[in-house]
């Protein structure tokens, strides 16, 4: 097996390789490796399966299940528009539409020189001041098509 | 000088409203002392900036912040006792909120909080199960079983090792009260989890919370950590653990059994029952999974009785619902009444009417999964029985509304993509039915619809009602099927004129 070295990678791994009785835990795995590495690359896959005593199907499946595991490195600044219903009856529509205008990137990709990266997602919990978009860890609400420029604007 | 005490919420929402600015801009501010505290629930008017007079707290609405002389100065505030969303209004679940900050463990029990734990450590595990049979208490994740059923279940299991989850995965779009509780009142379910704990002799616990809530799982972390210094989660004889744990996106990991295999690691996805947790739960042992409203619903029950809880409500649906007001409302925000109003008086008393500037078209009661309603069907009471009566459901509570300048062909096509894409495979009428159904309307959208489109996605709502493993796929037809009830027009307009003359 090739063995694959990334900075950080086996620190991440180090805690979650399980003691018995414990169970290995893929998931709890996945996310503490994105929260160093800020994804989870699929070549890193063997590594993990190595620690965790399972086979590469078996993280690649979880990997591939869950959609806030990201196997591709984030841009700066990723922008989640809600898209439940409550941001849909407030025409949350259109504040997608108007922050891809000025961001000039389709849903799922990331602006050229990687500042953001726009997503649509279920729903953040902030119905009773949708439309909502998130912007990393901020929830932002009443969020107008007009007001979208200098929302993104501190995020640089 | 003489410093001027202010409270402000740091709610998500009422944050994502402006209170993080306002607190932001007061920051240096010295004639004023700022207390973060939790929501009203009443989100229309944040933020809302409220501070102590001899009549009780008075309140300023939708604050900038060149508001503060104002305020300071004490001039146009509005009696919060006096607002007519709230005085409508029975807390009791959130009976703390707006009043108390979210982690100070003395004021939440200043005002009433740990008095049920207290009692349930004086009575015997079955007489605890019996004062949850005698509540009534349904589950307020969607499902509304019986709450007491389960823990007797659990309780009866023999197993050394038994597992309490908080269902924190509150993934219907539309509702927001988990996380106001995880948010405002986090001691609430910890109180809830630790009586559940007692009655089936539970060792260790988990809340499963979903990972867009990035505020409610840190709050629940400190919450637990003072909860364990003040030793709350000792028991007599073994100590009772606790642990937030994160998910990663995936609405299918709200169903109890897809929940417990994330826990464990694996893909989210549903299993057959039986066998139920409550006998064969995480790691195959004695589960209680619970939403997080039920478990912060339960400490009244210990502390009123529960024949307290059974008096309030309908026959069917004892206790209070928290509904929670969103889309094209007027007022939006977290109603907290005994079940039995009409959808109606609801939307009339409480959401004040529709946003200005739009007209109703209609309401969607229980998440993406519940069905839409009409005008002309807003006399239904909110309880579970009537809603299953009409095939609707009230789900978790979350009310939605829609304007008229909604397109339900569109609409319909938003939900049946919501499950293609949210479903987990491991049923056939889910997995592939949601593509299909998807298919169809985009069909129907695109104008290249035919009637016979119609009544194939009737039978394939029929198969996927049937046949599907959980509520994703069973109940997903509802609302695509309501709205072509309700607004057949709008599909029947989309279809080939060519196909119509056949």
């Amino acid at each position: 097996m090739t063995t694959w070295h990334r900075p950080g990678l086996a620190e991440a791994l180090e805690p979650c390789r399980p003691v018995p009785p414990a169970k290995p835990n893929i998931l709890k795995t996945l996310l503490a490796v994105q929260t160093v590495l800020g994804h989870v690359p699929t070549s890193a896959i063997p590594q993990i399966a190595q620690v965790l005593g399972l086979t590469d199907a078996q993280v690649a499946g979880v990997l591939s299940y869950y959609s806030d595991i990201r196997t591709r490195s984030p841009s700066r600044h990723l922008i989640r528009v809600c898209m439940g219903e409550s941001c849909t009856a407030n025409h949350g529509g259109r504040v997608l539409r108007a922050i891809q205008d000025h961001v000039r990137v389709a849903v799922g990709d990331t602006t050229p020189e990687g500042r953001f990266t726009v997503e649509k997602m279920s729903c953040a919990g902030n119905c009773a001041v949708s439309p909502t978009v998130m912007i990393d860890e901020d929830v932002c609400g009443r969020v107008t098509p007009s007001g979208v420029p200098s929302l993104l604007e501190p995020y640089t | 000088m003489k410093t001027t005490r202010l409270y402000l919420s740091n709610d998500t929402s009422s944050r994502a409203a402006g209170a993080g600015r306002l607190a932001d801009a007061w920051s240096e501010r010295p004639e004023i002392q700022l207390i973060r505290t939790s929501p009203r629930g009443a989100f229309f008017l944040e933020p809302m900036v409220e501070r102590d007079t001899p009549n009780g707290r008075e309140a300023w609405f939708n604050v900038v912040p060149d508001d503060l002389p104002r305020i300071v100065g004490g001039m146009g505030g509005t009696p919060v006792a006096g607002i007519p969303f709230l005085k409508q209004q029975t807390r009791f679940t959130f009976a703390n909120f707006g009043t108390t900050e979210p982690l100070a463990l003395d004021e939440y029990q200043t005002r009433g909080g740990l008095k049920g734990l207290e009692a349930a450590r004086s009575l015997s595990p079955e007489a605890i199960v019996e004062e949850l049979r005698i509540s009534r208490l349904r589950g307020r994740g969607g499902a509304a079983f019986p709450v007491w059923k389960k823990w007797q279940v659990a309780q009866q299991t023999g197993s050394e090792q038994k597992y309490v989850v908080a269902n924190a995965d509150e993934g219907d779009a539309g509702t927001y009260c988990d996380r106001m509780i995880m948010e405002g009142d986090p001691f609430r379910l910890i109180e809830g989890m630790l009586i559940c704990a007692q009655a089936i002799g539970a060792t260790r616990g988990y809340i499963y919370c979903r990972y867009e809530y990035p505020a409610a799982a840190q709050t629940m972390r400190f919450a637990i950590q003072k909860a364990r210094e003040a030793d709350l989660l000792d028991f007599d004889d073994y100590p009772f653990d606790l642990e937030v744990v994160v998910g990663a996106g995936s609405y299918v990991c709200g169903e109890e059994t897809a929940l417990l295999e994330s826990l464990e690691g694996r893909r989210g996805v549903v299993l057959a029952k039986p066998p139920y947790p409550a006998e064969s739960g995480l790691y195959g042992k004695p589960t209680i999974v619970s939403n997080v409203l039920t478990f912060a619903t339960i400490p009244n029950i210990l502390t009123s009785g529960g024949a307290w809880h059974a008096s309030l409500g309908t026959e069917g649906s004892r206790g209070t619902m928290a509904i929670q007001l969103g889309g094209r409302v007027k007022q939006p925000g977290l109603v907290e009444i005994p079940f039995g109003l009409t959808l109606r008086e609801v939307l009339d008393r409480f959401g004040g009417g529709m946003a200005p500037g739009s007209r109703f078209k209609a309401v969607q009661v229980g998440g993406p999964l519940g069905s839409l309603f009409p005008e002309s069907h807003l006399d239904i009471s909110i309880c579970y029985d009537t809603f299953a009566q009409a095939g609707a459901i009230l789900g978790h509570g979350g009310i939605v509304v829609y304007d008229d300048e909604t397109n339900m062909v569109e609409l319909a096509r938003h939900f049946m993509a919501f499950t293609a894409d949210e479903s987990c495979g491991k049923c056939t009428p889910c997995r592939v039915g949601s593509v299909r159904g998807r298919e169809i309307l985009e069909r129907i959208q695109s104008g290249q619809g035919t009637a016979e489109d119609l009544i194939l996605l009737s039978d394939l709502g029929e198969t996927m009602k049937t046949a599907s493993l959980c509520a994703l796929g069973g109940r997903a037809p509802y609302p695509v099927e309501t709205a072509i009830e309700h607004f057949g027009d709008e599909f029947r307009s989309k279809l080939s004129a060519f196909n119509l003359k056949q």
